[in-house]
């Protein structure tokens, strides 16, 4: 059937802030689903408040709501603009949850929209974890014994019955929330009432352990005339037990015997109809007892999901873009294969290649849960390597996941035995590299006994133990030609082979080259070569046919961001997105190098050419001198690609825009201090130890507080502030190394300091301001943890005019050609630079979107020599330049206020304490806009989960310094019809200026304490602030405790200030929605 | 022990590999080998991820080099009750009848318990295979050229590792003997020489032309309660119909469908006096029985994803394939309706006509491997043949 024409309006809703879990997955598969629905000549509504995704980008759907996804907000947008239809599966869970709320309050049929994509009624029947069971059994498949607990009682029956371990999964809950497996009596039951309060709707499935088996998953498509295929198939090679997005993983399933996979496949079909899934993409998995090979049932998607974001780029099968297609009526043969351009898309893709994809965990940053993984997902993106065996594929992924490993590499020599055989026998992130570990000592012998260890299936046992062979030959024998082919077709880099044989890396190179051992690219084609690729999407091998020819005429190559880490996420890969579309409308060819799958940047028809590659300095080369392009792209990708220009440069790469020189004036610390001090600006006092005696006396000679860094980071890893030389003598017990290379940045800390943090792009000579960003949390959080506010909206007109002259004398003294970011902070009124970030930053999107102004394009026209003034973007002649033509602008939101909130991932790590800090905490983040201050910070706290109360009782513990600030806000709350709670001392305070608090009790003053207070649902609004202090005992308790019941709480006045407006716009009961405006309409 | 071995095609192209099964003969062993016919033959590609044992014991690829297209084969083993090869009885050629296999990694470690090896189970049914070639590149060259000749080879001299000159004109020399795949009868070489029946008890009686049956198709038919009369493929038309059957399936087997002059005209007799049915050749078969052409595929179809269009329903099904011929459907008679139609290239999958109660699919319901996304076509022939129980 051809696409439904009885439908003109279609609404969709993206999946908001980034959070583990839910990532940037679902940019990719909204934008698709959008262009897609755009291409058949639907109008497409979307809704999602996150800034940082290319589908919000102004033109790419119709009309864009940035609004909170709640049910009032859609109400209030369905009511104007009256789709019929809602497409509710390409939203994440996020979206599907949010669709049966419309349902369930019945505004789906009050206006009279129709859902398309999946039925409410299979959408329940799959998520619901108690029905899906039944309606799996009944088709004659196995499931697990397991009971659906509302009690603890329940739960206690299934262990009588089924004894321990058991799994613990609570339902409606994302990336399995909640989860837990208990092995000891002692926390089950603590484990099954964390689930219980996890689950919206209090109940949580008990479950008969499978940990060990083999994990499986299918990736399936079904279309309206009941056409189904199996797009994908993927194999775990971490075993049930570790979340499938934390496992390591491997497409095509490599271990399974035709007839099982066939059983496997025609079960996943079986599931597909029993449940209804007739128009779209679904998730089904599975796990294998490895002895008796039965085949259980886990659990099924039915929408798209992280998995298919994967499936779709392993095999080059667009599973949202097909997904949208069938919701508007379309059959699978109906649908052409871009990738051939000459078959349909009823046909399973064969693969002549192994992908592999590892997840990237910041465990580091969440201390108390590093040990172990389990049912509930922690990592925060993924890599994805393809390779013509498993043992390339596994390589380049370990070396695309950016953890400072080139591949498969020992764990350091000095590990203990215990900690290894506790490596290999728990669920450990590590746990690969222990394996490796023992099979680099003792070879393929020790595939039996590793097999009983971790279950990790003896294929690919057999596999890594391959390479390690060829790690051991390396080490002792002479580089034959052959052993070189060897090792790079088994995914070794120049680099690795180096740092085993001593030799040089540019030796290694010459050696390679001079035998005529070079990289060769294949297409990923979807059909293992059956029918020729139209479509240019590409992966490295070695020794092999090579297929791509050199791109012709004008080209950039565009290095993106690599795996989602925190500090490196969605943002970046817009930004590289959005400049390839840019480049192609100028009339330059793109190509796009990024390893990580979750993206648009790795759709393969966003740029001319794409190549799934890790994004370090030795692959990137290889494309480089493949392609024979001069130019490239670091500035956008963050510090990925940033890091990499230098080797580029010196290589002879032309870096596009700001010079290498000019990036190092930034980057490097006696450069740019030597730049301040030509500018007489002002730097927080700056020092550099190289050894603990030094760090002691810097920080005795500025005086504390003191912050500590490394160099060269983002996301601020291991900064740390000491207040004293105890807390600082803790910080160097940390497992801290100082020396002459690895010195430590030793900083006067700047307290209670405002924040400020501003984009601006520069031309070489003029200088546009794409905003200037007021934080709310004071210096001392880092930019990307706390909400922002544009514009300023507590500042002086001199501290602006100081900021903007700064901006403007700093990018021009630089050199910067394209993007430039800056973070100030401002104390008594006195201006201090931060930091200077010579690419874009993660608020660049943001600032697009709020300001109206495509600034990623701006810059793509700069590069193509379009000046600022050209553009139309600075008309204003700057005075303070006087002996040069400058003209500058500055950028203004387009609704009046528009506030960016961080979003975090806390809860998915048990009793970690959510206060913040100068390292980089969030995972996502979300826009508010509105036309005051409080209408937009209300939507941004909306958007980022965090609805605001708007009566109740105020808890107020605030430090000492803060008193008399605090005073006018908690008046304000009584205004607002709040009462008010307060520990003594804040009560004491409180009640001298004429307020009656309730006094409660501290932690260590006795019972019930404010902690009980929290259980017990007391208050609605906490206002807690610690200052000076980032770890007070107690205060932890209560964030720790608030974030449990998900509680609105504040750690600063300014975000209480923040807070009391907003509280104030939501006593109006207003829903205003307002779409996003394209001011310049040069969104494309 | 990984001997080096070759897969020489007969445009010229060489491949170095290493030889895993049984061992490809030397140069100067060629003479005498060639009677066997192993190691030597019309390469072609399969693109199925699975299945590689399948594939290797299926009948239909006798006289063909199998080049796996996914890298990595023999990762779960292999086990004697896969095998296509059809009943143990009745043969008079035992074992694997595919002349080798061609993949880029052969995977040598452990198997599970009560499996062999990929690489022991060919040697013990005395096929070779190489592995550690570019296959990528061999399967874009049979894409864009179509099956070559070839032959996988050891060099003359067991102390070197590289053709000489000398083995070079020795391979050439005999590349030139084997036969093209078109026009060739390779029927004699595979199916049963004696009638038989399996599944006495079956209720609905299946006489089956085996000119090379997959084992699979016979499962299919007993698990639908089938008595299953099992004739060679030279049987002749008198023989079946005397024994009564109720329906009659023409088989798959290898070889070219053009050249099976006696078992169209044989067929000829069937047609109109009994349900027929045909798979892949027995689809070819009896299409030219109605008057219908065959012709060589450049390259063929041999996978487990194509996309086939019953054009009756609308439905598309993913199917298990393997045919170099294929019907053209303008040269049949108009009675005959091209039901199955491949979405991809659009090249005809099968045949129905109601008149004459025909039903044939070119690709393979029976999978093995592959999906079984077809097998209700199993379901029609027996019902077909349940109606027409007299
Ligand atoms: N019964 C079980 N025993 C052991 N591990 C399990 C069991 N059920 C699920 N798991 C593990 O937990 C992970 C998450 O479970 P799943 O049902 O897929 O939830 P989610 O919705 O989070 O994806 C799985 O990938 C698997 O590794
Ligand atoms: N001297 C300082 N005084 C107060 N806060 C600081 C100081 N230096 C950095 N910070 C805080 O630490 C955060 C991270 O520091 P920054 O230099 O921007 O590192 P990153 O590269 O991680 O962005 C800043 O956003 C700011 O809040
Ligand atoms: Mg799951
Ligand atoms: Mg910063």
């Amino acid at each position: 059937m051809p696409a439904r024409k009885d439908l003109k309006k279609i609404l969709l809703i993206g999946s908001g802030p980034i959070v583990i879990g839910q990532a940037c997955e679902f940019d990719y598969s909204g934008t698709q689903a959008v262009k897609a629905l755009k291409e058949d000549g639907y109008e497409v509504i979307l809704v999602n408040p996150n800034p940082a995704t290319v589908m919000t980008t102004p033109g790419i759907a119709d009309r864009i709501y940035m609004e909170p996804l709640s049910v009032p907000y859609l109400e209030e947008i369905i009511s104007r603009e009256r789709p019929d239809a809602i497409l509710p599966t390409i939203g994440g869970q996020t979206g599907l949850n949010l669709s049966l709320d419309l349902y369930d309050a019945g505004i789906l049929d009050k206006y009279n929209v129709e859902v398309i994509g999946a039925s409410i009624d299979a959408i329940r029947l799959a998520e619901d974890r108690g029905k899906f069971k039944e309606v799996i059994q009944k088709i004659g498949l196995d499931v697990p014994r397991s009971v659906v607990a509302k009690t603890i009682r329940d739960a206690v029956e299934l262990k009588k019955e089924v004894g321990l371990p058991l799994v613990i999964r609570p339902s409606y809950t994302l990336g399995g929330r909640g989860g837990s497996i208990a092995y000891t009596e002692a926390e089950f039951e603590i484990l099954v009432e964390k689930a219980l309060s996890e689950s919206p709707v209090k109940e949580a499935l008990i479950e008969e352990s499978l940990i060990g088996w083999k994990e499986f998953e299918m990736e399936v498509i079904r279309d309206p005339a009941d056409n189904a295929v199996i797009v994908c198939s993927i194999e775990n090679v971490d075993p049930m037990g570790v979340h499938t997005g934390d496992s390591i993983t491997v497409a095509p399933i490599q271990s399974l015997s035709d007839r099982e996979y066939q059983e496997m496949r025609n079960a996943s079909l079986d599931i597909l109809r029993a449940i209804g899934i007739d128009c779209g993409g679904s998730n089904v998995q599975f796990a294998v007892k490895p002895d008796t090979g039965r085949m259980i049932v886990i659990e099924m998607n039915p929408r798209v999901s992280r998995s298919s974001a994967l499936a779709s780029k392993a095999t080059g099968f667009p599973i949202a873009r097909c997904s949208a297609q069938l919701a508007v009526g379309y059959t699978l043969d109906e649908i052409v294969n871009e990738i051939t351009g000459e078959t349909v898309s009823a046909f399973e893709p064969a693969l002549d290649y192994v992908a592999v994809k590892i997840p990237r965990f910041e465990l580091e940053k969440f201390p108390t849960s590093y040990a172990q993984l389990g049912t509930q997902m922690k990592s925060v993106g993924e890599a994805l390597a393809l390779g013509r065996t498993f043992n390339e594929a596994l390589n380049k992924a370990v070396r695309s996941v950016e953890i400072g490993k080139e591949g498969l590499t020992a764990l350091p020599a000095d590990i203990t035995d215990e900690k290894l055989e506790l490596m290999l026998t728990t669920l450990h992130p590590l746990r690969i590299y222990a394996i490796y570990t023992v099979l680099l000592r003792e070879g393929e012998a020790a595939i039996d006994e590793l097999y009983e260890k971790t279950n990790y299936d003896k294929w690919f046992l057999y596999n890594i133990a391959e390479i390690a062979r060829i790690e051991n030959k390396l080490k002792t024998r002479p580089l034959s030609t052959k052993l070189l082919m060897d090792a790079k077709q088994n995914g070794f880099s120049d680099k690795r082979i180096s740092a085993i044989t001593g030799m040089g890396i540019d030796e290694i190179e010459k050696e390679r080259e001079e035998r005529g051992i070079t990289p060769s690219y294949h297409f990923v084609d979807t059909c293992a070569g059956e029918f020729k690729a139209a479509t240019p999407y590409f992966y490295s091998t070695f020794g092999e046919i090579d297929e791509g020819k050199k791109t012709e005429g004008d080209a950039v190559i565009i290095l993106a961001s690599g795996p989602n880490r925190i500090g490196q996420g969605l943002e970046f890969d817009t930004g590289c997105t959005l400049a390839s579309i840019a480049y192609r409308n100028e009339g330059v060819k793109s190509i796009m190098v990024n390893s990580n799958p979750e993206t648009v940047s790795t759709d393969f028809n966003v740029s001319d050419r794409l190549y799934i590659e890790p994004l370090v300095f030795e692959d990137v080369k290889n494309i480089i001198k493949k392609e024979g392009i001069k130019d490239v792209v670091v500035q956008l990708g963050g510090q990925t690609p940033l890091n990499m220009a230098e080797e580029l440069h010196k290589w002879g790469v032309n870096i596009v825009g700001t010079q290498v020189d000019a990036i190092n004036t930034a980057e490097d610390r006696g450069l740019f201090a030597a730049l301040m001090n030509k500018l007489e600006l002002r730097q927080p006092d700056n020092r550099t130890a190289t050894s603990f005696d030094q760090i002691e006396t810097c920080a005795e000679d500025m005086g504390y507080p003191v912050l500590l860094r490394p160099s060269f980071v983002l996301g601020g890893r291991s900064m740390f502030i000491a207040y004293s030389k105890e807390e600082l003598n803790i910080f160097l017990k940390n497992g801290i190394e100082v020396s002459k290379e690895k010195p430590i940045l030793v900083d006067q800390f700047l307290e209670d300091a405002f924040e400020y943090d501003i984009d601006a792009l520069c031309d070489g000579k003029n200088v546009y301001i794409a905003g200037i960003m007021q934080h709310i949390e004071a210096a001392g959080i880092h930019s990307g943890d706390s909400a922002c506010v544009f514009p300023a909206y507590k500042s002086t007109d001199k501290v602006i005019k100081e900021m903007t002259e700064a901006t403007v004398r700093i990018a021009r003294e630089i050199g910067v050609v394209g993007f430039l970011n800056i973070q100030y902070a401002v104390k008594n009124n006195e201006l201090y630079i931060i930091e200077v970030n010579p690419r874009a930053s993660r608020t660049v999107p943001f600032l697009s979107k709020a300001s109206g102004i495509n600034l990623i394009q701006s810059a793509v026209r700069i590069w193509r020599g379009k000046d600022l003034k050209t553009q139309g973007l600075t008309k204003e002649k700057a005075d303070f330049i006087t002996d040069d033509d400058c003209f500058i602008g500055v950028g203004r939101p387009q609704t009046g206020w528009a506030v960016k909130e961080a979003v975090f991932s806390n809860d998915r790590f048990s009793d970690y304490d959510p206060v913040l800090g100068p390292e980089m905490k969030s995972t996502g983040e979300v826009i508010g806009t509105g036309a005051t201050f409080g209408e937009a910070f209300a939507k941004a706290q909306d958007s980022a989960g965090g609805v605001l109360p708007t009566e109740g009782k105020a808890f107020v513990s605030v430090h000492k310094n803060d008193r008399e600030a605090i005073l006018p806000i908690v008046k304000e709350l009584q205004t607002l019809g709040f009462q008010i709670a307060a520990t003594r001392g804040t009560a004491n305070f409180l009640f001298d200026h004429g307020i009656f608090a309730e006094v409660i009790l501290k932690i260590h003053e006795g019972r019930p304490n404010v902690i009980d207070h929290i259980k017990s649902g007391k208050f609605a609004l906490l206002i807690n602030t610690p200052l000076g202090r980032f770890a007070e005992i107690g205060d932890n308790a209560i964030r720790i405790e608030a974030v449990k019941r998900k509680l609105t709480y504040t750690t600063t006045t300014s975000a209480a200030h923040a807070a009391t407006r907003a509280i104030r716009y939501l006593k109006k009961k207003e829903v205003i929605v307002r779409p996003l405006i394209d001011v310049l309409g040069d969104f494309k | 022990m990984q001997e080096h071995c070759y897969l020489v095609l007969d445009d010229g192209n060489i491949f170095q590999g290493y030889s895993f099964g049984a061992l490809p003969p030397r140069t100067h062993e060629l003479e005498e080998f060639g009677i066997k016919r192993k190691g030597a033959g019309e390469v072609v590609f399969n693109t199925g991820m699975s299945g590689y044992h399948e594939i290797l014991t299926d009948p239909s690829y006798t006289g063909q080099i199998v080049t796996m297209t996914y890298p990595h084969a023999g990762n779960y083993g292999s086990d004697n009750s896969w095998s296509e090869i059809g009943p143990e009885k009745g043969r008079n050629l035992p074992g694997i009848k595919l002349a080798g296999m061609v993949v880029k990694k052969l995977y040598r470690g452990p198997v599970p318990e009560g499996r062999m090896t990929l690489d022991r189970f060919m040697r013990d049914n005395d096929t070779p295979g190489i592995t550690g070639i570019d296959t990528r590149r061999l399967t874009l060259h049979i894409r864009d050229n179509g099956s070559p000749k070839g032959l996988i080879v050891r060099p003359s001299d067991s102390s070197s590792t590289v053709l000489t000159e000398a083995d070079l004109e020795a391979v050439k020399r005999f590349i030139k003997t084997i036969p093209d795949m078109e026009g060739q009868n390779l029927i004699k070489e595979v199916g049963s020489e004696q009638q038989e029946i399996i599944n006495p008890e079956g209720k609905i009686k299946m006489a089956v032309v085996d000119c090379g049956i997959k084992a699979n198709i016979i499962r299919e038919l007993t698990a639908r309660g089938c008595r299953v009369l099992l004739f060679p493929g030279t049987a002749s038309s008198d023989e079946i119909l005397k024994s009564g059957p109720d329906g009659i399936l023409i088989a798959n087997g290898p070889g070219d469908p053009a050249v099976l002059e006696k078992q169209i005209e044989m067929i000829k007799n069937l047609i109109g006096e009994k349900p027929l049915f045909g798979i892949c050749l027995g689809h070819q078969l009896i299409s030219q029985a109605l008057g219908g052409k065959t012709y060589k595929m450049k390259f063929g179809h041999h996978g487990l994803n194509h996309p086939v269009r019953d054009m009756r329903t609308g439905r598309v099904f993913v199917t298990s394939q393997n045919h170099g011929f294929a019907v053209d459907t303008d040269t049949l008679p108009s009675n005959v309706e091209a039901r199955f139609i491949n979405a991809n290239d659009k090249s005809q999958e099968g045949i129905v006509c109601d008149d004459l109660n025909i039903l044939t699919a070119q690709f393979h319901p029976e999978a093995a491997p592959g999906p079984v996304d077809s097998s209700w076509i199993f379901d029609d022939f027996v019902e077909y043949a349940a109606k027409n129980k007299d």
